[in-house]
């Protein structure tokens, strides 16, 4: 019943990001943060909808227990991404943390709106983008309780 | 008229006696009784109609009309003639007529010549001056008309004058002032013609003066000019004084060769003898029209450019931030995992890197925040400067906590403000005041004072290094640095936002320093509108 998780249990993250060199950073702060991780990637908004509905290639795709959203992405933006997620039943429940290094108000807004769990803007230095990641682990995979996940639902 | 009066009583006695000296009949007597009853009734007749007359030459004013003997003595005086030559009738009846003249004319004897020449052609007309009881002089029209019974013998002359300086001086002095006028000068009558005009009018519109008397107004003003005519013939004196200079209609007139040009109009109504008149005034504002749809387009352009280098410097900021966040983290994780690990060039070479990007991020991360004070504009609210400060020094945390500097303030009032912006101008000033720092505890004190005309003036004052007067200026330009990077990392753009700050505020910022006495950095915001 509890979604606060045993530790050295294996967690799927779902990250949608299209700069490579974003992903790199990011799987080396979480291995750093977390080594029982599961980064998945996502490079366009298409792939990410197609990971999280078990489409094409990602048939066996795990549901994951959390999603990194970047806004601005090839083919179909964050915005869009969020929203699709945000709509479906078997999806929304999943906490989807938007990363992004925009910091226009609007996209905030617009996200809550589309009821982002969370809004984080990628900090420019290495130290604070690290601490940040491990800040993201640290508190949806430790501290949040989160309900049951609803697979398929 | 008193010597008709008394030829009619000498007439009536006269008839009176002859018929008493005659014997008559009773039929005689009666005929006789019934002519006199006429003769009375034809007096009276006679009696109210010299009333009328009086009261009829009394009624002209602006004229003077009188009567004298065939020697030019005065036997009568209107209400006219006592105004505009300013005797009573009991002061001049029985005088000559010759003490209205200047003395070398009756010295020549001019006045018994004028009774000469119109006793012989009946009468004269002239323009000459004369005299009035008190000395002054005026120019006067005259006529004189010789009077004769019906036997032709003559009786004496009628004098009727009129003040010229009261007309033509006056209408002599408006010319002047039309002629003066650096605008064209038309004056219209009620139906619309033209009855004056000035040289300049001529100019403008490349008419002759003989092509335009006469002519409709609209020839030269098509439009507007009729509905402003009527609306001023309706408006008050008052309200037509009360129209200035510079609030005159702005129309289109009409040149002789049909070419148009824009003008502003200005009218006043002018009462004259031949009815409401009214003159306008018209201004060739083609230049100034030009010059100010010129000074527009120059300003847009400028508003344009600003606007376009601003968004220029904001997206070049932020797309440039994006490359360069992947170059800073990467040099930063080489350097963190490979330090040590390959040679010690190896190592130089990537801190040279690692400076290098993340210098690059700090100017890009300033400039931002510089065009981001023009872009965003300033939301002007009344807002706790206090809070500002506040905010600020939760921002600067790191920094006071690693100096522990010693930050302290007055009471800070309410102000009107954008928020974002007043804690960005406290962050940079009171950040710069813990960093410009020598050895030593780093003390900054944030003061305000009641300044003039409902401003406050901030001062932020440290006891830092202080600075020479010679950069008191620069300081606030772009990338304006005064120390070395080794001493002191920055981009030279922190008081450049400060000061672009202040000035969205409507406000100026200046410092005063002593090498080695510490900087006081001074600006002043409005206050709030409400009172607090």
């Amino acid at each position: 019943m509890t979604a606060i998780r045993e530790t050295g249990m294996a967690i799927e993250v779902l990250l949608v990001e299209d700069s490579p060199g974003d992903v790199r950073l990011t799987q080396e702060a979480f291995r750093d943060a977390n080594p029982s991780i599961h980064l998945h990637v996502a490079s366009d908004g298409i792939e990410a909808m197609a990971f999280l509905r078990h489409e094409g290639t990602h048939v066996h795709a795990p549901r994951p227990d959390i999603i990194l959203l970047d806004l601005n992405l090839p083919k179909m933006d964050g915005r869009e991404v969020l929203a699709h997620i945000k709509e479906d039943g078997a999806l929304k429940l999943i906490p989807t943390v938007i990363l992004t290094t925009s910091d226009a108000e609007a996209d905030i807004v617009k996200c809550y709106q589309l009821h982002a769990n969370c809004y984080l803007k990628k900090p420019v230095q290495l130290d604070a983008f690290e601490s940040l990641v491990k800040s993201i682990n640290d508190f949806w995979q430790t501290k949040v309780a989160l309900p049951p996940p609803t697979r398929g639902g | 008229m008193h010597p008709q009066g008394k030829n009619t009583n000498s007439a009536r006695s006269r008839a009176r006696a002859a018929i008493r000296n005659l014997s008559i009949s009773n039929a005689t007597e009666k005929r006789l009784a019934k002519t006199e009853s006429k003769l009375k009734f034809l007096e009276e007749a006679l009696r109210e109609s010299q009333e009328q007359y009086r009261m009829l030459l009394d009624g002209i004013e602006d004229h003077a009309i009188f009567m004298m003997d065939s020697a030019g003595r005065i036997i009568s005086w209107n209400a006219g003639a006592e105004r505009i030559k300013g005797y009573r009738a009991d002061e001049i009846i029985g005088r000559n007529f010759s003490c209205f003249f200047p003395s070398q004319d009756i010295e020549r004897g001019r006045p018994e010549e004028i009774l000469q020449i119109a006793a012989a052609s009946g009468r004269h007309e002239e323009q000459g001056m004369r005299v009035r009881k008190d000395g002054s002089h005026f120019l006067a029209n005259v006529t004189f008309t010789a009077l004769r019974d019906s036997t032709g013998n003559l009786r004496g002359f009628s004098e009727f004058s009129h003040d010229l300086s009261e007309s033509k001086e006056a209408e002599a002095r408006y010319r002047g002032l039309l002629e003066a006028a650096p605008d064209a000068m038309v004056v219209v009558n009620q139906s619309g013609e033209i009855v004056l005009l000035n040289v300049q009018a001529e100019k403008q519109f490349g008419y002759r003066r003989d092509e335009l008397l006469g002519q409709k107004v609209t020839n030269l003003i098509p439009v507007g000019f009729a509905e402003r005519l009527v609306a001023d013939g309706l408006r008050s004196a008052e309200d037509a004084l009360a129209q200035q200079i510079g609030t005159g209609i702005e129309l289109v007139a009409r040149r002789k060769d049909s070419s148009e040009f824009p003008i502003e109009l200005m009218l006043s109504p002018l009462e004259s003898a031949e009815g409401i008149l009214v003159t306008a005034a018209i201004r060739d504002i083609s230049v100034r029209q030009r010059a100010a749809a010129n000074l527009l387009q120059k300003v847009e352009e400028l508003k344009r450019s600003n606007e376009e280098l601003e968004q220029f410097a904001s997206i070049a900021s932020h797309d440039l931030q994006e490359p360069l966040r992947m170059v800073a983290s990467y040099t930063q994780l080489l350097s963190r995992r490979y330090k040590g690990k390959l040679d010690s060039d190896a190592d130089e070479f990537i801190a040279f890197a690692v400076d290098g990007a993340s210098r690059m991020q700090r100017l890009i991360q300033d400039l931002l925040a510089y065009s981001r004070v023009g872009t965003r504009g300033s939301d002007l609210l009344d807002i706790s400067s206090e809070d500002a400060l506040r905010h600020a020094l939760l921002n600067l945390r790191g920094a006071i906590e690693e100096s522990s500097a010693l930050v302290t303030h007055d009471p800070l009032p309410t102000v009107s403000a954008d928020e974002t912006q007043l804690v960005q101008l406290f962050q940079n000033l009171v950040g710069n005041a813990i960093k410009y720092q020598g050895p030593g505890v780093p003390k900054v004190h944030i003061a305000v004072t009641r300044g003039s005309g409902k401003k406050w003036t901030f001062s932020v004052q440290d006891n830092g290094l202080g600075i020479e007067p010679q950069y008191f200026e620069k300081i606030f330009g772009m990338f304006q640095r005064l120390h070395k990077r080794e001493a002191f990392a920055g981009t030279g753009i922190g008081l450049a936002i400060c000061k672009k700050i202040v000035e969205q505020h409507g406000g100026r910022i200046s410092v005063d320093s002593k090498l080695g006495h510490g900087s006081t950095f001074r600006f002043a915001l409005a206050e709030s509108e409400k009172k607090s």
